[in-house]
């Protein structure tokens, strides 16, 4: 064996690396034709995450039911009902006739939020001294801590002379500050965007499930069923087969990341509003780096059970430390460091800033360079991995 | 023969449009060892997984020992031991574990186990095996352990699908002398094989090809009816010729002259021609006799031919 | 049920398993991978988020402004001295925020304290980043405003009384706007983020992970030809079926007391409810996960295909059931649909149980729309367990 890779080293044989190349990634591009896991990946799942963070999924509050216990029953106390209601964020109010019924609802979490206006309101109003009482079900903090912000935010705008115009806030709602101590820990929802901020990352994380599963699963499965070493027995170097094996997939990829653009375009009018050259360009270290991560994992697992599990629970760190589906700036400062030895994190900034925000090749720079020395450092992995095998 | 203890009748199964068997009849008498002989893909393992209860025909009957398989599937199960393609040995556990296990599935009280399974760990050599771990194990032993485990039980009736399957063929030859000695205690054998030379070993043979049977009888009657049965070569000196081949014809074959001495082709090695080769051998002592059978492989050939035609 | 052969059944599954170091380790890390991500990263309080600052005022105001931002280390204040400066750091990502202070802040600080409105900060972010929108630009609003509205206080001595500088308008004299809004919580006074991440995180492991290892698990025993070999033995589908639904369902059942445990220690969340109670509700949907595991296997020829079936299959269903993403904001249609999720029902009462404290009597209608699940999926598991086609 090693007598057969020495003699392939030779210079020799050069001239024939890239048609061996060629050969072996032809033979396995008609190999994932004819695989259907895989083309369920690479056809299911984009399909589907475009349909769930398109469309389903959201952090934006919407249908809050809520309840009111209005003790005041005046013209004003009204006009505030209302003019909660019509943020838009909730379902109609329920009305309740007494505290304890409001607090019961929202012990069973049949409500988010029970407003208690007081029976002195409208007197309190013209004195000056407007005060509500606001109950939240703390089970649900995520929701519960905005819809409290909107409500704040309303109550602090709310025009308690009619005639007099306060400067509204424009854009999102502001958290009126509350006696929940803000020097405490005051939880705040981390996903935002929803669609745009889910939808701008959403190449980056098809393509490093595609990349990973895919290598690692078929580099495994390959070696379970022997026709592994069967290649190895072929007049190709270990390199060529491996580079070979890869090139499709570099192709799927780039078909994939097609897909994401343009569907996130067409079917949510978000087009990148910068360089398309710029996006291929980034796109190319990623893959690779995400590749090689599938090649290394490969290297690691003896059984194709095995390979699918260790990619399968490397992918969910990556999408949740990477800023692909909570931003990263948020998260305390060693995890958001550790989130960075992730390809994923550096494509989604190259990403957003593309897609976002219009950026170009300067933007970019940083990521790819990032990427480069990613993919280097794996690569030195795998050879690591692979050479007590080989040698 | 007395009452079959395997009776199919009109077995057929179709997967949508593809007829993996086509209306089958076989009967296998108790205790004689049955080969089920076809080539990849042409409905052997179809065949056998319904006989065991394991696949649905779409059409026929099936009794098993006196029990309709397709009725009560379940209840013939403690009349039959198994072994697939695949020797399912679960991994992780040892030889003697599996034993165990299966030991505990059948309901064999701890007393019978150690009877049963010593027995069996002898005659199959299994002893130095007992304590290893099942994926550890050569294919050889684990062909053996496949076979002892389907008749730990003593099941009347015993199906083993492609079981040398994978083994070279020292090991084959003993696994076959083992199914012979099951055959000898009163167990029947069922078995599927694409090594056509083991058909020998058996007391009849069948061959399927795509999903039909085209033949079904004992290896001897189907080596004299598509064969030349036995081919007699001796070794004589020129002078001799003559009158060694007027001994031989008394076979009543042909005798041609070859290069080196004569040949004779009869179709069974009856008493007729055994004393015919006594005299013969007695009256040239210095002379080489070789016999050699017609290769199962032609003979299969054969079959087939005449089935296309 | 010959409860001999249930034993056997389950003996080996039991064996086998523990045997399997990779499986293991999957069990037990995977779990507590999953507290920790979604447990701790996603629900601590923001710490160094890095806030650019153009002070064009420069006074001693100013700068006690930014100190008090500092101060609780939310903020790692960057200071620059040029508006483009400011938007490089923020286009780079360098800063997440920024503030501009105006350059007559400590005169409207002083002018505010006599009754005119609070000096106005700009706030800006990086549109592009998209980072800081929704609730926490209304956090950061609040918390600039907050700590400007504290420093007015100061500047008014005779009004500032009782209330420390933190807290806010109330401390402000009478003004001509707003109404003060007075918020309490019911449950989890803090609105601390952790405890219902973590009560959510049990039904992403256990709808996640169980179905995985035990569709992974059964094809491979289909491969190796031992499940075929099973159904030829007397053991009956019923018996094969528990044999190692059973011992799965003890492993993961140890897995929820572990991570009950390791929430409890790690992440200070302990259930409010009853442990115990949560424990077996939680087994008893491990169960529900089981079955949809092995209907996955029935249908998986590899074990490629299982994995890539049960990943396709949960991953909506883990997003859809109200982990991460509030159900309630989702288009009707798909709101409807998720009531057809074992998991989003799971959820929900991981989550009563942990943080309102629920017990069996109120959360009966759920556990019975669970147990149903598990008795319509167990049935249509043992069906593919009979194999005759």
């Amino acid at each position: 064996m090693t007598d057969r890779l020495t003699t392939h080293a030779s210079p020799g044989r050069r001239h024939s690396f890239w048609s061996n190349v060629a050969a072996v990634a032809y033979k396995e591009a008609s190999v994932i034709r004819h695989d259907k896991a895989l083309l369920a990946t690479v056809f299911a799942q984009p399909v589907m995450m475009l349909l769930l963070f398109g469309l389903a999924l959201s952090n934006k509050p919407a249908n809050v039911k809520w309840i009111v216990l209005d003790r005041n029953q005046s013209a004003v106390s009204r006009r505030l009902i209302q003019e909660v209601q019509s943020t838009g964020y909730f379902l109609p109010p329920q009305p309740v006739w007494s505290y304890d019924e409001g607090r019961q609802l929202l012990k069973n979490a049949s409500a988010l939020v029970f407003l208690i206006i007081p029976q002195n309101f409208r007197r309190d109003i013209e004195r000056g001294q407007p005060r509500v009482q606001l109950l939240v079900d703390g089970s649900d903090p995520l929701s519960a801590a905005r819809v409290a912000g909107y409500i704040g935010q309303v109550a602090s705008t709310f025009a308690t002379r009619p005639g007099v115009i306060t400067a509204q806030v424009p854009g999102a709602p502001a958290v009126l500050p509350v006696p929940i101590d803000l020097r405490q820990r005051f939880w705040f929802n981390p996903t935002l965007l929803d669609r745009k901020f889910f939808l701008a990352a959403l190449a980056g994380m098809l393509l490093t499930n595609l990349c990973l599963s895919a290598t690692s699963g078929g580099l495994v499965a390959e070696r379970e069923s022997g026709t592994y070493e069967q290649m190895l027995a072929l007049p190709t170097t270990p390199l060529e087969i491996v580079i070979g094996k890869l090139v499709p997939f570099v192709g799927l990829s780039y078909a994939v990341f097609f897909f994401s653009i343009l569907a996130a375009g067409f079917f949510f009018g978000m087009w990148p509003q910068g360089s398309w050259l710029a996006l291929l360009l980034v796109t190319l270290p990623f893959v690779l780096a995400s590749l090689g991560i599938g090649v290394f994992v490969s290297t690691l697992a003896h059984t194709s059970a095995q390979a699918v599990f260790i990619t399968v629970f490397f992918i969910l760190p990556s999408f949740v430390l990477s800023g692909s589906m909570f931003p990263y700036q948020l998260m305390p400062h060693g995890v958001r460091e550790v989130g960075a030895l992730f390809p994923l994190r550096w494509y989604q900034i190259a990403l957003r800033r593309i897609v976002e925000r219009g950026g170009g090749f300067t933007d970019v720079a940083g990521p790819i360079l990032a990427l480069v020395i990613l993919f280097g450092v794996i690569l030195a992995g795998i050879s690591w991995r692979m050479k007590p095998r080989l040698g | 023969m007395s009452a079959p203890i395997i009776r199919a009748q009109g077995l057929t199964k179709r997967f949508g449009d593809f007829t993996a068997v086509d209306n089958l009849s076989i009967e296998v008498a108790p205790g004689s060892i049955f080969a089920f002989l076809g080539a990849n893909g042409s409905g052997k393992s179809t065949t056998i997984r319904m006989l065991i209860g394991l696949l649905r025909p779409t059409a026929g009957r099936i009794e098993v020992d006196g029990i309709d398989v397709i009725q009560r599937p379940r209840k013939v199960r403690d009349h039959i031991g198994y072994m697939g393609q695949k020797v399912s040995l679960y991994r992780g556990l040892s030889l003697r574990e599996n034993v165990e296990f299966y030991a505990g599935l059948y309901g064999l009280a701890e007393a019978e186990l150690e009877r049963s399974w010593g027995a069996l760990r002898e005659r199959f050599s299994l002893g130095s095996a007992e304590k290893e771990k099942t994926e550890d194990l050569p294919a050889g032993i684990r062909q053996r352990a496949g076979l002892a485990l389907s008749i730990l039980h003593q099941p009347r009736v015993v199906f083993l699908d492609e079981p040398t399957a994978g083994v070279d063929v020292h090991n084959r030859g003993l696994f076959w002398e083992l199914i012979q000695d099951e055959a000898q205690a009163g167990v029947t054998v069922f078995v599927t094989t694409h090594f056509l030379e083991e058909v020998d070993y058996c007391d009849w043979v069948c061959f399927i090809d795509a999903g039909r049977l085209i033949a079904n009888a004992e290896p001897e009657a189907l080596r004299q009816r598509y064969s030349y049965g036995y081919r007699v070569d001796v070794d004589v000196t020129p002078d001799e010729r003559a009158r060694a081949a007027a001994l031989l014809g008394g076979a009543g074959g042909a005798v041609e002259h070859t290069g080196d001495g004569l040949q004779v082709s009869v179709p069974a090695l009856d008493p007729q021609v055994l004393t015919m080769l006594d005299r013969f051998v007695e009256a040239y002592p210095r002379a080489r006799v070789h016999i050699e059978q017609a290769q199962m492989t032609d003979i299969f050939r054969r079959v087939l031919a005449q089935a296309a035609a | 049920m010959n409860w001999r052969r249930l034993r056997t059944l389950m003996r080996r599954e039991a064996l086998a398993t523990f045997r399997d170091p990779f499986t293991l380790t999957i069990l037990v890390t995977v779990p507590l991978v999953a507290l920790l991500l979604f447990g701790y990263v996603l629900s601590t309080e923001v710490k160094g988020l890095a806030l650019g600052v153009l002070d064009n005022n420069g006074t001693s105001a100013s700068r006690r402004l930014v100190a008090e931002l500092a101060a609780k280390g939310t903020f790692d204040a960057h200071r620059y001295t040029t508006r483009e400066a400011l938007e490089g750091a923020l286009v780079s990502g360098a800063i997440s925020a920024a503030i501009i202070i105006p350059p007559d802040f400590d005169r409207d600080l002083r002018a505010a304290a006599s009754g005119r409105d609070l000096p106005q900060i700009q706030l800006i972010y990086d549109g592009g980043e998209a980072v800081l929108a929704g609730n926490a630009e209304g956090f950061l609003r609040g918390l600039i405003s907050a700590t400007v509205a504290g420093l007015v206080a100061d500047e008014t001595p005779q009004v500032a009384g009782a209330r420390p500088a933190a807290l806010l308008p109330a401390a402000v004299p009478p003004r001509a706007s707003g109404i003060e809004v007075v918020t309490r919580s019911v449950f989890n006074p803090k609105l601390d983020g952790t405890p219902f991440m973590v009560a959510g995180t049990f039904g992403f492991v256990l709808s996640f992970l169980t179905v995985l290892i035990t569709a992974v698990s059964i094809v491979t025993e289909k491969l190796t030809g031992t499940f075929e070999q099973l159904q030829v033995t007397p053991a009956t589908s019923m018996e094969i079926l528990l044999g190692k639904l059973l011992p799965l369902g003890a492993v993961f059942a140890f897995d929820v007391v572990l991570m009950v445990l390791v929430a409890g220690f790690l992440l200070r969340v302990w259930p409010v409810g009853s442990a115990l109670f949560f424990v077996i509700v939680s087994s008893f949907y491990v169960f529900v996960s089981l079955a949809l595991g092995l209907i996955i296997s029935a249908t998986s020829a590899t074990t490629a295909e299982a994995v890539q079936k049960s990943v396709l299959f949960s991953i909506p269903l883990v997003q859809l059931s109200g982990f991460a993403f509030p159900i309630r904001s989702m288009p009707t249609v798909v709101q409807w649909l998720t009531e057809v999720f074992p998991a989003t029902h799971y959820i929900r009462i991981s989550r009563a149980i942990y943080i309102r404290g629920e017990g069996p009597l109120s959360l009966l209608p759920e556990i019975a729309l669970l147990a149903l699940f598990a008795v319509v999926l167990m049935t249509y598991a043992l069906r593919t367990i009979e194999a005759r086609q």
